[in-house]
């Protein structure tokens, strides 16, 4: 079953288009990846299923989410699907969060937004989705500035998934993270997916964080996808030169190794 | 590492600003505690057979040339001066802000119109247009508020506009649209806070501008009408007498540059507190 099916999706400014008539299904609770370098058309894709959009850019075609199009709703129509069925966690850690508002006030802006809930349980469910992301309940009471990148990216996420979204759109999470922080949050992400059923529409330039987690990746070039397919068929059998590219530039331990080896020879 | 610069810039030799801050504002609460406790004179009293006396215990600044304590003339008009001041700062901002949050806010079209105005606001200079207005509605105090709120608000909402503008492209603004609150919700909970300091420093700053202009056009008669202990009117007063009895100019003059060198001593503090990068416009 499909979560959302994009059709002929297009994004034009106003001399140059920045998506060029793309179209992908995220099925129910997989892991879909959408890989290519900056300036390739990611982000704006993301931007447009959110109708998020700044102003100067124009979405045209269809994306079809549980039988409306999302790009024709209403601001309040869409409202209503943005937090509960579909959330986002961005690249930016910091920027996420407001500077003078709490960690608790912001897991309470969205909780009165959404959900019907007394005070008590609301700071309940806050500090239970804390622990659930491997954070201790103290953070409750913090400010943005006294956390760490990897733990504000785990608050996020926390906040992401709070109401059991549909589609988690993650916008290179994990890109401004060290290493072994980004390894944490992406197997935090996974355990969640698990938990929660969620689709997880993955944005990254990296492949390395794709190899373990995705289920089906699609490269993007230039604002067009130019290959879609199953984890091991893109990243084994490329089709398309570019994607071997991207394979044979996305830096690992072992070809390096290798490539060091043969600067040698 | 903010933290380590923000700290460094406080203890810069700023010190001296901080001590005569207070000593100032001691002095302002001495003044204060006299108003309500020693002063027992009228302001408008006159008394032509006690006029331009020395400083004595029953006049400790003298008498003006109507025989009027001049004290209790600088006391009161202090009320007077500095309560008009904040006034008409109060109103410019109760008007500037909410026009630049909804500028900055909305963009497009709305902005663009808001620009204009503000443009058209601007190109006067504002002595000008208390002059004009004094003109047109006759000479007075009220009149002259209006004027000093005409030419004020725009700088507030073009801050205020700035502010969101750089403000509402952060994640955090994105992040909430996508949790599905509403605009007006992000705009006050969200955004409006990182207004308020840079507000405060402007509006702080202004103070003086406005007290100095209030004072100036009292001083050629357009703004407190003569029996009103208005510092501006009472240089004006006292001109006539300026070379056998200079301190009667010095007094108000002093008292006009204690409160705006407070003001500004005050939107310094301001500044630093909350780290004000930008530049704050004129």
């Amino acid at each position: 079953m499909n979560v959302l099916t994009v059709n002929h999706l297009s994004v034009t400014g106003k001399q140059h288009t920045i998506v060029n008539d793309i179209s992908f299904q995220i099925q129910a609770g997989e892991w879909f990846a959408l890989v290519g370098q900056s300036g390739s058309g990611k982000s704006m894709t993301a931007s447009a299923i959110g109708q998020l959009l700044p102003p100067n850019l124009q979405a045209t075609g269809e994306i079809n989410y549980a039988g409306s199009d999302l790009l024709a709703l209403r601001p309040s129509e869409m409202r209503e699907i943005r937090g509960k069925r579909l959330s986002c966690i961005f690249q930016d850690y910091q920027g996420s969060f407001t500077p003078f508002l709490t960690i608790g006030r912001h897991f309470e802006e969205y909780q009165q937004r959404h959900l019907d809930l007394s005070k008590t349980a609301r700071k309940q469910q806050a500090k239970q989705a804390l622990v659930s992301v491997g954070l201790s309940e103290e953070m409750y009471t913090r400010y943005p500035v006294q956390l760490s990148g990897g733990q504000l990216q785990r608050v996020s996420i926390a906040i992401a998934l709070l109401l059991k979204p549909d589609l988690l759109i993650a916008d290179e999470p994990t890109t401004a993270l060290d290493s072994v922080t980004s390894f944490k949050v992406l197997e935090l992400l996974s355990r969640l997916q698990g938990e929660t059923g969620c689709a997880i529409l993955f944005i990254t330039h990296d492949l390395r964080h794709v190899r373990k987690y995705a289920d089906r990746i699609a490269v993007m070039k230039d604002g067009v996808i130019i290959e879609t397919g199953n984890k091991d068929q893109i990243l084994n059998h490329p089709k398309h030169a570019y994607t071997e590219l991207l394979i044979q530039s996305s830096p690992s331990l072992r070809t390096m190794r290798l490539s060091a080896e043969g600067a040698l020879r | 590492m903010e933290v380590a610069v923000a700290r460094k810039r406080k203890n810069s030799s700023k010190r001296w600003k901080m001590a005569l801050l207070f000593s100032m504002a001691a002095l302002l609460f001495a003044g204060i505690v006299y108003t309500f406790l020693v002063l027992n004179h009228d302001p408008s009293f006159v008394k032509l057979t006690e006029r331009l006396l020395p400083i004595s215990p029953e006049h400790p600044l003298g008498t003006d040339h109507l025989g009027r304590d001049v004290l209790t003339r600088l006391l009161l008009g202090s009320q007077l001066t500095v309560g008009y001041g904040l006034a008409a700062l109060f109103i410019a901002v109760i008007i500037g802000v909410p026009f630049g949050l909804l500028a900055g806010f909305k963009g497009g079209f709305a902005d663009r119109i808001f620009m204009r105005i503000a443009d058209v606001f601007l190109s006067f200079p504002d002595t000008l247009v208390a002059i004009v207005l004094s003109g047109l509605l006759g000479a007075g105090i009220e009149n002259l508020l209006l004027a000093i709120v005409l030419v004020k608000w725009v700088s507030y909402s073009r801050l205020v506009r700035s502010t969101v503008l750089t403000e509402r492209q952060k994640d955090y603004v994105m992040i909430a649209k996508i949790n599905g609150l509403r605009s007006s919700r992000i705009m006050i909970k969200h955004i409006f806070p990182h207004v308020i300091g840079n507000v405060l420093v402007l509006a702080s700053l202004d103070l003086g501008k406005i007290i100095l202009l209030i004072s100036a056009l009292s001083y050629i008669g357009l703004g407190a009408q003569p029996p009103a202990p208005e510092w501006g009117a009472m240089l004006n007063d006292a001109r006539p007498h300026f070379q056998s009895h200079p301190q009667l100019m010095i007094y108000p003059g002093l008292a006009i540059v204690f409160i705006v060198l407070m003001s500004n001593l005050l939107g310094d503090y301001f500044r630093d507190k909350f780290d004000v990068k930008k530049e704050v416009g004129n």
